[in-house]
């Protein structure tokens, strides 16, 4: 279980404000939720996971923010590559962004098989 | 590796090793990919943005927040110098313009589009006013040595310009002036015209630089304001990212600033107006060059709105 510390205080505890950046770093802060990873594991097991590829721009545009928001940490570098680690705030924001992420989807598969029976 | 160019060395600084690590994985993978090319170009463009204080002022690996909101500042303080410049040069030939054409039937469109860009400068005059007080104020207060150098360039620039413009005002054909006699209606001073127009001879009379030819005087002076003009608004953006300012005092400036983006825009507007629709025969017609000089104007009051936003942006992570 990755030590929960490292939340800076008054971190936002959403991912509302990160617009465009708001998937990746939802599929960043699940990737990390399994515990520190660096960028290319990161990628890899984002692909795993979601089939989604992370391109490198766009991988760092969003640890960044993370990063900025307190929401991840950085590790000491390891071999020039530098891990990243969930915070007690990344996991409260990933929580609350998944929680309605469920809710959406329950919705929809509901409202699916009520009027087409598709599920 | 060439893809890190794209980024600025604050950011090589902080994530260079580690990205490169990133890509050589990357490439050893799939050793040929034009969206990976892409993707980091336009990152480290809007990195090297970000650096300019023109966008994300909440990213990890620039300084404090105080600093970033005075980045942005210094941007929009270049930008609306830049839109005061172009500004100037429109609104000088236009109302001198006017005023060689008084008292010649009237034309409407030009009048309401002077009055507007006449008010929008006034305003903008009473802006800066407003928002270079303070500021000389807490940099009197700061003695700080780094401040010396913009400061002394920024004294230089405005006396060359001040001393330059006095000296070419009347030497024109066709600069302000004539009005004087009491025989025209100009809508403002015609010394203020021509002032306005002889700082900015090197935007209105290239085609008769280029026509008529100029005595070595002139030509130094149309190469020398803008560079002049140019060196001042690059002092004050120092000035402005390198001085101790208060966060109460930056709020104030990013409010001005607001103000500032907001007449300027009215101005454009009314400059459209002359341009797009008056469109009056003789001397106030608005040819090519205003043209571009409307569009020069909207982008640099594009980026001065975008550094604006950055800066009201990077306020809030400051008050936490």
């Amino acid at each position: 279980m990755p030590k929960r510390d490292g939340a800076r205080p008054g971190a936002d505890a959403g991912l509302a404000g990160f617009g465009r950046y708001a998937g990746p770093a939802t599929l960043i802060l699940s990737s990390l939720a399994d515990g520190p990873k660096h960028g290319y594991a990161l990628t890899k097991d984002v692909e795993e996971f979601a089939g989604v590829r992370l391109a490198p721009g766009t991988l760092y545009e969003a640890l960044a923010r993370l990063e900025s928001q307190g929401m991840i940490e950085a590790l000491e570098a390891e071999d020039r590559r530098r891990p990243y680690r969930l915070t007690a705030a990344g996991a409260t924001a990933l929580q609350a962004h998944l929680d309605a992420q469920r809710r959406v989807t329950e919705t929809g598969l509901r409202r699916l098989k009520a009027n087409w029976g598709t599920v | 590796m060439r893809l890190l160019r794209w980024y600025p060395k604050a950011w090589r600084n902080r994530y260079g090793e580690e990205f490169a690590e990133f890509l050589i994985a990357d490439i050893e993978e799939r050793p040929q990919s034009a969206e990976r090319t892409l993707d980091v170009a336009r990152a480290g463009l809007l990195a090297r943005l970000a650096v300019a204080g023109l966008a994300e002022p909440h990213v990890a690996w620039q300084p404090d927040p105080g600093r970033r909101v005075q980045v942005s500042l210094g941007m929009l303080c270049g930008a609306l110098t830049a839109c005061l410049a172009l500004a100037a040069a429109m609104w000088s030939q236009l109302a001198i313009a006017r005023e060689w054409t008084l008292p010649a039937p009237a034309t409407p469109p030009t009048t309401r589009a002077m009055l507007v860009m006449s008010a929008a400068v006034l305003a903008f005059l009473v802006l800066i006013v407003l928002a270079v007080a303070p500021v000389g104020y807490a940099i009197a207060r700061n003695r700080n040595i780094r401040l010396l150098g913009p400061l002394l360039v920024l004294a230089a620039a405005v006396s060359l310009l001040a001393f330059g413009g006095h000296h070419f005002l009347y030497q024109w054909p066709g600069s302000g002036g004539h009005g004087e006699d009491g025989t025209l209606f100009p809508v403002v001073p015609a010394g203020i015209q021509a002032f306005a127009w002889s700082l900015t001879y090197w935007f209105s009379v290239h085609w008769f630089w280029l026509s008529a030819g100029l005595g070595g005087w002139e030509v130094a002076w149309i190469t020398a304001s803008p560079l002049a003009l140019a060196a001042a608004a690059a002092a004050a953006a120092t000035l402005v990212r390198r001085a101790d300012l208060s966060p109460r005092l930056l709020a104030y400036e990013t409010r001005l600033g607001a103000a500032a983006c907001a007449v300027m825009g009215v101005f454009l507007g009314g400059c459209g107006y002359w341009v797009y629709v008056g469109r009056p025969p003789g001397l106030a017609h608005a040819g090519q060059i205003d043209i571009a000089a409307a569009i020069l104007l909207a982008l640099a009051l594009a980026a001065a709105y975008q550094a604006q936003r950055t800066a009201l942006r990077g306020l809030h992570l400051v008050r936490g």
